[in-house]
């Protein structure tokens, strides 16, 4: 997945797990860009009485990189606080939630929003009531209009929103961790000698009537950006983009309050830039190590970037397939490409009219020209389509990363840095069988743009 | 301000095992809502925050103050010292005496 269970030890802490970030120029406010970082993975959504929250005892962050060395200048701080109404029910809710402060709502969630520039630090926001999770028709009657009331306004036309949200990232993950299955070309999979399948078949979305947790925020580009010149070339106008989720040093089994109890400074615990990255390009061994450290450690897994293990295996089990990845493969030939677009960004003069390059620091940031339009008309394989609006500039809610990553690392970027090189065929094709389509709710065309999460009631 | 900015110390313990250890019982942590006076006296010796938590260690006192609980943590006996947890602070103390008399309480 994106970064969903991504690494041993955060995968038994689901409130700190980051599973997505989405960073984009609002296609409804072009003067500002929105970034929206996803918590909590895999919510069924009828997983109550104690619905989703996200962790009172975890500091989550945003960070922004807006000078190209791999280091925060701007970081949004949010810390969560829950409150009970009633201790003495079980219930979530005693009758119909209409409003964020319904008396018939037992547990709701608050929040603060800092702002830290400059060494100093600045609370923007407080005290912001979150939105409940969808329940169902009774307890949730008007889930959408109820939601919208919990996007806030703050300082400096600042917009606002954490709660819960329907899944926007789409992944065959049945297939894809079933040996890197890809379910429309599965009769082409080396199946171990098994011959399982015999034809090709649709992909099937597993996050589909799932929801997560998103913490959202849509700033106006002037506060994100160094000062300088902010046109399409200019390298002023590219900023880095990472979440972090952090935790107390030291977490302690109260049984005499029963709770636990946390002391000690916050370390980070969980990270996230580019979509995929720790999942699928670092090693298990060292995945809860990378979730620890700062994106200007990068360069220590650099030659994981380089030498994808996927790369690889693609040839082994596809057979005859990939033949011209598998020479480049067994070359030993650094990729280039690849190093690029996820660790310093796309220079100049490589795709006509696009550049997100931060400089020489090789450091795992979401990085985006804010001074490229939104497009009109979407495609949503992003640069690779044709779209410089996408990702890797970026990344919108229904960008295919899947697809765009597998195509990367299958070898159709080379030939922006190595013009001799053909990738193979079927490198421009490979997908794990689904779009933006394949996302039942669809998405929203204004903040926070990740659709109405689904219901209990109509998701059991 | 961002956590990323103060970086785990690599000598230091990982948040993982730091849960791993306050969490098993045989481990010489000790939680304490007032705790630190028994420690304070034997220790005068030597008392720093850790080179990455300076910036907090002014915090502990008035955490403790205000009822915080705080958290001893051995994580090497042989070194003396001791990593003394409070409200967002971590400060260490070296007082080989006072990790010899924990140490030999739990016994």
């Amino acid at each position: 997945m994106s970064s969903h269970r991504e690494a041993p030890e955060i995968s038994k802490d689901p409130v700190a797990d980051s599973t997505d970030v989405y960073a984009f120029v609002s296609p409804d406010r072009p003067d500002t860009v929105t970034l929206i970082a996803n918590y909590i993975p895999l919510q069924g959504p009828a997983g109550g009485p104690n619905f989703y929250s996200f962790g009172d005892d975890v500091l989550y962050e945003i960070h922004i990189d807006n000078d190209g060395n791999g280091q925060d200048n701007l970081t949004y701080a949010f810390r969560f606080q829950t409150k009970l109404r009633d201790p003495n029910t079980f219930l979530y809710n005693t009758g119909p939630i209409l409003s964020l402060d319904s008396p018939n709502w037992n547990s709701r969630q608050f929040y603060s929003v800092t702002r830290s520039q400059h060494g100093k630090s600045v609370v923007i926001g407080e005290n912001l009531p979150c939105p409940p999770c969808n329940i169902g028709p009774l307890s949730t009657p008007h889930y959408a209009t109820l939601a919208n009331e919990a996007v806030h306004g703050i300082a400096n036309g600042i917009k606002v929103f954490a709660g819960q949200r329907a899944e926007g990232f789409y992944v065959d993950l049945g297939s894809i961790f079933d040996l890197a299955n890809l379910r429309p070309f599965e009769e082409l999979h080396a199946q171990y000698g098994m011959h399982v399948f015999s034809k090709p078949a649709d992909g099937v979305n597993a996050t589909a009537q799932l929801n997560v947790h998103s913490i959202a925020l849509q700033i106006p580009t002037s506060e994100l950006l160094r000062p300088g010149k902010h046109g399409e070339a200019d390298p002023a106008s590219v900023i880095g983009v990472w979440t972090t989720a952090s935790r107390q040093r030291v977490t302690v089994w109260d049984d005499w309050q029963g709770e636990n109890l946390n002391a000690g400074p916050f370390r980070q615990v969980s990270r996230l830039g580019n979509p995929l990255f720790n999942e699928v390009l670092i090693p298990l061994g060292s995945k809860d190590l990378w979730n620890s450290l700062p994106p200007t450690d990068d360069k220590r897994f650099a030659s994981y970037v380089a030498h994808p293990e996927l790369a690889g295996l693609l040839p082994a089990l596809y057979p005859d397939v990939f033949p011209n990845l598998e020479k480049l493969v067994k070359a030993g030939t650094a990729r280039a490409d690849l190093e690029a677009i996820l660790l310093t960004g796309i220079p100049s003069d490589i795709v006509k009219g696009f550049q997100n390059y931060t400089g020489p620091e090789q450091a795992d940031m979401l990085r985006l020209n804010t001074a490229i339009k939104p497009s009109k008309k979407p495609n949503a394989l992003g640069v690779i389509g044709g779209d410089l609006a996408g990702f890797p500039n970026g990344r919108r809610v229904f960008d295919d990363v899947v697809t765009i990553e597998l195509r990367a690392i299958a070898g159709v970027t080379v030939p922006l840095v190595d013009k001799t090189y053909k990738p193979d065929a079927a490198a421009g094709a490979i997908t794990d069988g689904l779009t933006a389509k394949s996302v039942p709710g669809g998405y929203l065309d204004n903040f926070p743009y990740l659709g109405v999460p689904h219901s209990g009631f109509s998701t059991p | 301000m961002s956590a990323q900015s103060h970086p785990e110390p690599t000598e230091g313990p990982s948040r993982r095992t730091m849960l791993r250890g306050a969490g098993a019982v045989g481990a010489v942590g000790i939680a304490a809502a007032v705790g630190v006076g028994a420690a304070g006296g034997a220790a005068a010796a030597a008392t720093r925050p850790a080179a990455d938590d300076r910036a907090a260690a002014g915090a502990e006192h008035s955490a403790v103050a205000a009822g915080a609980p705080l958290v001893v943590y051995l994580r090497d006996a042989a070194s003396g010292e001791l990593d003394v947890f409070s409200g967002t602070s971590h400060t260490v103390i070296r007082d080989p005496a006072l990790v010899a008399r924990l140490t030999h309480a739990v016994r």
